[in-house]
């Protein structure tokens, strides 16, 4: 009987202990104010405020009061309508030179200063780094776990005229943009480093597409291969040292796998119809890949090295893009009825051996699913109504964000 | 007994209650944020061809929707092109640009652009045209004729076009 009751109470106490860690999983998200301190003169004020507000949104891991408090941070004490909070972030930008930032973190219930921190940046028009840069120190310093994707550069490619583009890197929200390279048709923009100084793309500015890498900041230009017929770079390692190509040297669209050292391929799938985009899996010793040796697009999976290939996704006709971050697969589904009609694509999770599937997306057209670098954000383009948009979906939080994007876009990664 | 009951249940209580909120240390910095990236600026850059279509006589062979087989209509345009190749053109190279229209990604609208050019390729060489005068490119979705939402149009960018190498 002892121990009838023992286990009642365990048993008891581990009901009560679920029900309360689904409630804190919300809760646990830390109320946040902010109150700026910069004077309604600023141009950029509205702008950084709301940069600040999406970056704590879409964090994941705070609840950010959307009202735009405005005080001197010069005193270290909270307002009273703000104690209820968990934290209150005070900063005040300032113009001269450049742009430059102060910023203190306090402690909302008993004032008490956790934080001070100043930022400055010689360029103005790039103030939404400032924004991601406090936002994502602000997550460290409390300990949640890595967001510093939101400091990173997204690339993308977009045609501007017929065989004419540009490539543009711009902050995750795209209000920051600025051209890398204009004129001639330069696509398939893909980072080639994981801090992001130069990038793979292909120019067809020739007379067959040629694959460089780019150096951002000096402009170096390094070619490293030609291929007839057409040439991508799907991936790139995590260490950079070996790439993912799309090549036809034979006018057959196959994925190779090239050592950029030493410039050296090997044919990965050999297939008579058409395999593309290959994306390594954790451990980079296998792929995921569209391909439609089925009679329709479709993601399969092989290993570097052998030639036995899997399918992946079970459902839909048409699923022609993939990215993937260790077994985590994510894919675009074309899911209209009439290949004329309204288009609609959705995104689904899925694993690498298929199992899991859920959608991400319901409603648009939505492609180019691109993982972050820590595998718990995804990146997309929207369609939707005649808008186009970025996307981002944080998958541990359910968190999604959309960004206006002027134009079509042709390639993108992050 | 209740006294061990209710001391279990306290440790239990105490073992899966939650962590204390973290105190983070304060700390005072300035922290610049640099690095002004290029423009490189291509537009000088010799482009193989500005050519929305087929020139020198060649015409562009059409297709139908993911597709890249030659149909019935499609074979006659190339053997004309054959034709316009061995005589016109003769010891000449020429470039197949393989088009498509919009649907999809584009880095599988390559690839079938470029299947479609290989298609025509194939055929032309069937008709006596040496591979080694055929250069191969797959354009994608980047050099629509038209950008209407019509079926039409959608026809019309499903295409290869035919160009002499100069």
């Amino acid at each position: 009987m002892r121990y009838l009751i023992i286990l009642f109470f365990t048993f008891q106490l581990f009901a009560v202990d679920a029900t309360l860690k689904i409630e804190k999983d919300v809760e646990e998200r830390a109320r946040i104010s902010l109150v700026d301190g910069s004077g309604s003169t600023l141009p950029i004020g509205e702008r950084f405020f709301s940069t600040l507000i999406s970056d704590l949104k879409i964090s994941g891991h705070f609840l950010p009061d959307a009202t735009h408090h405005r005080g001197s941070i010069s005193s270290n004490t909270v307002a009273p309508a703000l104690k209820s909070k968990d934290y209150v972030l005070k900063y005040s930008l300032s113009q001269a030179g450049g742009l430059r930032a102060t910023v203190k973190l306090f402690n909302a219930s008993d004032a008490s200063l956790l934080a001070t921190k100043d930022y400055s940046m010689a360029s103005i028009n790039k103030y939404p780094f400032m924004a991601h840069k406090i936002v994502s120190e602000l997550n460290a310093m409390l300990k949640y776990p890595d967001v510093n994707w939101l400091n990173r550069y997204v690339i993308f490619s977009r045609y501007t005229a017929a065989k004419r583009s540009v490539i543009v890197l711009a902050d995750y929200t795209m209000q920051y943009q600025k051209t890398v390279i204009k004129g001639g048709l330069n696509l398939f923009p893909k980072w080639a480093d994981p801090r992001q100084k130069s990038f793979y793309y292909t120019s067809f500015n020739g007379i067959i597409p040629t694959l460089y890498r780019l150096n951002i900041y000096n402009g170096s230009k390094t070619k490293i291969t030609s291929s007839q017929g057409m040439l991508v770079c799907s991936d790139v390692s995590r260490n950079g040292s070996k790439i993912l190509l799309t090549m036809a040297p034979d006018a057959q669209p196959d994925i190779y796998e090239m050592r950029v050292a030493s410039r050296s391929t090997r044919r990965i799938t050999n297939f008579a119809g058409i395999d593309v985009g290959g994306k390594y899996l954790g451990g980079e010793q296998s792929i995921v890949f569209v391909s439609n040796r089925l009679g329709y697009a479709n993601i399969f999976k092989q290993s570097i090295g052998s030639s036995a290939v899997s399918q992946v996704v079970f459902r839909g006709r048409n699923n022609n893009a993939v990215d993937a971050y260790g077994n985590k697969v994510v894919y675009a589904s074309r899911e209209s009825h009439n290949s004329f009609g309204l288009n609609a694509f959705n995104l689904y999770m899925t694993s690498a051996n298929g199992s899991g599937t859920r959608p991400l997306t319901t409603t648009g057209v939505n492609q180019f699913p691109r993982f972050s670098t820590n595998g718990n954000t995804i990146l997309y383009v929207k369609q939707y109504q005649n808008r186009s948009s970025v996307g981002y979906i944080n998958l541990v939080s359910n968190q999604s964000l959309l960004f206006p994007l002027g134009g079509k876009v042709q390639s993108i990664d992050w | 007994m209740i006294k061990k009951i209710a001391l279990f249940s306290v440790i239990v209580l105490l073992l899966t209650s939650g962590c204390s909120q973290k105190k983070p240390k304060p700390g005072t910095d300035a922290n610049s944020i640099v690095g002004e990236t290029v423009t490189i600026d291509e537009s000088g850059v010799n482009s193989s061809s500005r050519y929305n279509g087929s020139s020198d006589g060649m015409k562009s062979v059409y297709f139908d929707f993911g597709d890249y087989d030659i149909s019935y209509d499609a074979q006659r345009t190339v053997t004309f092109n054959a034709g316009v190749v061995k005589g016109k053109l003769r010891g000449g190279k020429i470039k197949l640009e393989g088009n498509c229209d919009e649907f999809g990604t584009d880095e599988y609208n390559y690839a079938l652009g470029l299947k479609r050019a290989k298609a025509v390729k194939d055929s032309l060489q069937a008709q006596g045209v040496r591979a080694g005068q055929i250069v191969l490119v797959s354009y994608g979705e980047s050099n629509p004729q038209c950008r209407e939402a019509t079926e039409s149009c959608y026809g019309r960018n499903r295409r290869v076009d035919l160009h002499p190498v100069r």
